[in-house]
C-alpha cells in the first residue's frame, strides 16, 4: 500500500547489553525518549503509540500500559501489536496508515525486549517458555526447546532442497560480523573468519552459536509522521508496504518452511514504484544465519540456489553488490527482532553508518519474518 | 504403578494429556497412532486445525493411521538445557512425513547413534514420559537383504 507523505523522523536506541539488567518496560521509555529527542517533539506532540514485546506471556511483557508509563497523556492511537517476529516491521506500516488517514498526527513505534536474566542464559528463557499444551507441548515433550532445533530442521531442509553446504551458512556469519565491525551498536565486533566460525559449538546441527543471533536486553523506537513541520533529522520516506501471512499446510510432499512470502516484497515495491534492483541496501531478519539465505531467494533478490554463491562470493557483504543487514543484523549486531532490520535501514538512509555506510544508499528494503517464517511484512524505506 | 524415566527429557516436560491433542495421547497410552483427519473429504489434518482446508467441514475425526513415515528434515541437538534434558549425549529431533499425510516433530524412541538421513524411512512408536506415552521415530535399519527365515 502506497504511504506517500508518511516518514520516520526520529529513532532511539537504548545500550544494547548482552547482560542481566533493566527490565523492558524501563528499556521501552528510554527508547521513546530518546525517538522523541531525535525528532524534536515533546510527548504532547504525539498522539499515536504502537508497541511491540517479545513473544510468549511473561510477566516482564511491555503492553499499552506503557502509554501511562512513558509519560504521554491523551492519544488517539494506541496498540499492543503482536505478529510475532513480523510485528516491528508491520508496526510501522501501521502507524503510516494512521498518519496518513489523518488517524494521529505523530504515532511512536516501541519495542523492547530483556530475555537475558540474573539466573540463566537467553537460551534457557527461551527453552523454558512454550508451556505442556497443543503442538507446542508435544514439540516440546520431543526436546523441541527454544527456537533453535526449529530452526535447524529448517536449516537442514534448506541445505538439502538448495544443495548447499555449511559453508554458506559460514558465509553469512562472516559477512554479518564484517558489516558489525563498523556498527558501534553491535555486540559482536571481534573480526570473524571461517575458522572462528567452525570453532564454534554446534548448538542443533547445522547450526553452530554463531549461526544464531546475539539476544540483548535493549529497545528501540521510532516516531512516524506525515507532518512535513515534524522532525529535525534527514527524513525516511515509508514508501510503500506489504504483508503476507502463508498458510503453508505440514503434509506429506509440502515444504514446512518455504515459500508464500514473496508477494510482501512485490506488494512494497509495487507499491513504492520501485523495483528489485533499485534496492541499495537490504535488511533482512536474520535470527539464524539460513534465514538471511532463504529470505534472499524467497524475496526475490537472487534466483533460487544462488544465495549460498551470493553469500560465499562476499555478495552480501562490505563492497558486495547486495550489502546486506549492514549493521551486522541480528546475528552480530543485536537480536531486537525487526527492529534490527528497520534501525540499520534508517542509519544508512540518513547516512549515518559512518565506517559501515554504503555510498549513495537512497532505498532500502527491510523484510521482518515472524513465526516458523509464517508471517513477512516488507517496507520499501527511502532517503527524502 | 511407578513409571520408567524417559531416555531424554525430564518428566516436567510430560505434555498435557487434555484439550484438543487429547485423542492422540489416548490412541498413543494403547500403543496406536492416531491423528486428525476431515470427517468429510478425508484429508489429513494438522493437529490444531478445526476447519478442512479442503471442503471447510468442520467434522475432526482422529482415526489410526499407519505408524510409517520418512525424514523430511532432522537436526542432532547438541544444546542440553540444564534441568530438562537429562541424557548426556545429543540427541536426535527430526521432522517426520508419515505415510498417511501428516507430519510430526518427534524425537526418536532411544538414544541414536546416527540420525538418520532427510528421506530415509522410519516407524513411529512411544516414549514414556512422566507417565504420558509421547510418539516418537524409530529408523527403519537399509537392510537390503531380507531377514533369514526364522
Amino acid at each position: 500500500m502506497t504511504r506517500r507523505g508518511a516518514a520516520v523522523v526520529g529513532l532511539g536506541l537504548t545500550e544494547m547489553s548482552v547482560r542481566p539488567g533493566g527490565e523492558a518496560t524501563q528499556l521501552a521509555v528510554a527508547a521513546v525518549c530518546a525517538a522523541l529527542a531525535d525528532a524534536g517533539l515533546a510527548r504532547a506532540d504525539v498522539d499515536g503509540l504502537l508497541v511491540g514485546s517479545s513473544q510468549g506471556v511473561r510477566p516482564d511483557r511491555v503492553g499499552v500500559a506503557l502509554a501511562r508509563q512513558a509519560g504521554f497523556g491523551d492519544l488517539r492511537v494506541l496498540e499492543h501489536v503482536e505478529i510475532k517476529g513480523a510485528t516491528t516491521v508491520a508496526m510501522v506500516e501501521h502507524a503510516a496508515r494512521a498518519v496518513c488517514a489523518g488517524a494521529a498526527r505523530a504515532v511512536v513505534c516501541v519495542f523492547a525486549d530483556a530475555p537475558l536474566r540474573e539466573r540463566g542464559t537467553a537460551g534457557s528463557t527461551y527453552a523454558r517458555s512454550g508451556g505442556n499444551t497443543g503442538v507446542r507441548g508435544l514439540e516440546r515433550a520431543c526436546g523441541v526447546l527454544g527456537t533453535v532445533p526449529t530452526y535447524a530442521l529448517l536449516a537442514a531442509r534448506w541445505l538439502h532442497v538448495t544443495g548447499g553446504t555449511p559453508d554458506d551458512l559460514c558465509a553469512v556469519a562472516v559477512s554479518a560480523r564484517a558489516w558489525a565491525m563498523d556498527n558501534p551498536a553491535a555486540v559482536q565486533r571481534a573480526p570473524l573468519d571461517a575458522e572462528a566460525y567452525r570453532a564454534s559449538p554446534v548448538i542443533a546441527a547445522p547450526l553452530r552459536r554463531l549461526d544464531c543471533a546475539r539476544p540483548v536486553n535493549g529497545a528501540a523506537a521510532v516516531v512516524v509522521t506525515a507532518d512535513p513541520g515534524i522532525g529535525l533529522a534527514r527524513r525516511v520516506q515509508v514508501l510503500g508496504s506489504g504483508s503476507v501471512h502463508p498458510v503453508r499446510r505440514r503434509r506429506a510432499g509440502a515444504e514446512s518452511w518455504f515459500g508464500g512470502g514473496r508477494r510482501a516484497v512485490e506488494d512494497a515495491l509495487v507499491s513504492a514504484g520501485v523495483r528489485h534492483c533499485d534496492v541499495d541496501v537490504l535488511e533482512l531478519y536474520d535470527p539464524f544465519t539460513v534465514v538471511t539465505l532463504h529470505l534472499l531467494e524467497e524475496y526475490g533478490f537472487c534466483q533460487p540456489g544462488h544465495a549460498g554463491p551470493l553469500a560465499r562470493e562476499g555478495g552480501i557483504g562490505p563492497a558486495g553488490r547486495l550489502p546486506t543487514n549492514t549493521g551486522g543484523g541480528q546475528l552480530s549486531g543485536f537480536y531486537l527482532q525487526g527492529m534490527t532490520p528497520l534501525v540499520e535501514a534508517v542509519v544508512q538512509l540518513r547516512e549515518e553508518g559512518a565506517g559501515r555506510q554504503v555510498p549513495g544508499a537512497r532505498t532500502a528494503l527491510v523484510g521482518g519474518i515472524g513465526g516458523r517464517v509464517d508471517h513477512h511484512a516488507c517496507l520499501v524505506l527511502a532517503a527524502a | 504403578m511407578p513409571t520408567r524415566a524417559d531416555w531424554l527429557l525430564s518428566e516436567e516436560l510430560a505434555p498435557s494429556t487434555g484439550g484438543q491433542l487429547a485423542p492422540l495421547y489416548a490412541a498413543a497410552a494403547q500403543g496406536r497412532l492416531a491423528l486428525p483427519f476431515c470427517g468429510r473429504c478425508g484429508l489429513p489434518l494438522e493437529l490444531e486445525q478445526q476447519v478442512c482446508d479442503g471442503c471447510e467441514d468442520r467434522r475432526v475425526v482422529w482415526r489410526a493411521t499407519a505408524a510409517r513415515g520418512a525424514v523430511h528434515a532432522v537436526t542432532v541437538v547438541h544444546r542440553p538445557e540444564p534441568g530438562l534434558v537429562l541424557a548426556a549425549e545429543p540427541y536426535v529431533v527430526a521432522d517426520v512425513e508419515l505415510d498417511g499425510g501428516h507430519r510430526l516433530v518427534l524425537t526418536s524412541v532411544r538414544p541414536l547413534a546416527h540420525p538418520p538421513a532427510i528421506g530415509d524411512p522410519v516407524a513411529i512408536a512411544f516414549r514414556q514420559l512422566g507417565g504420558v506415552a509421547v510418539p516418537a521415530f524409530d529408523p527403519i535399519p537399509p537392510d537390503p537383504h531380507p531377514e533369514a527365515p526364522r
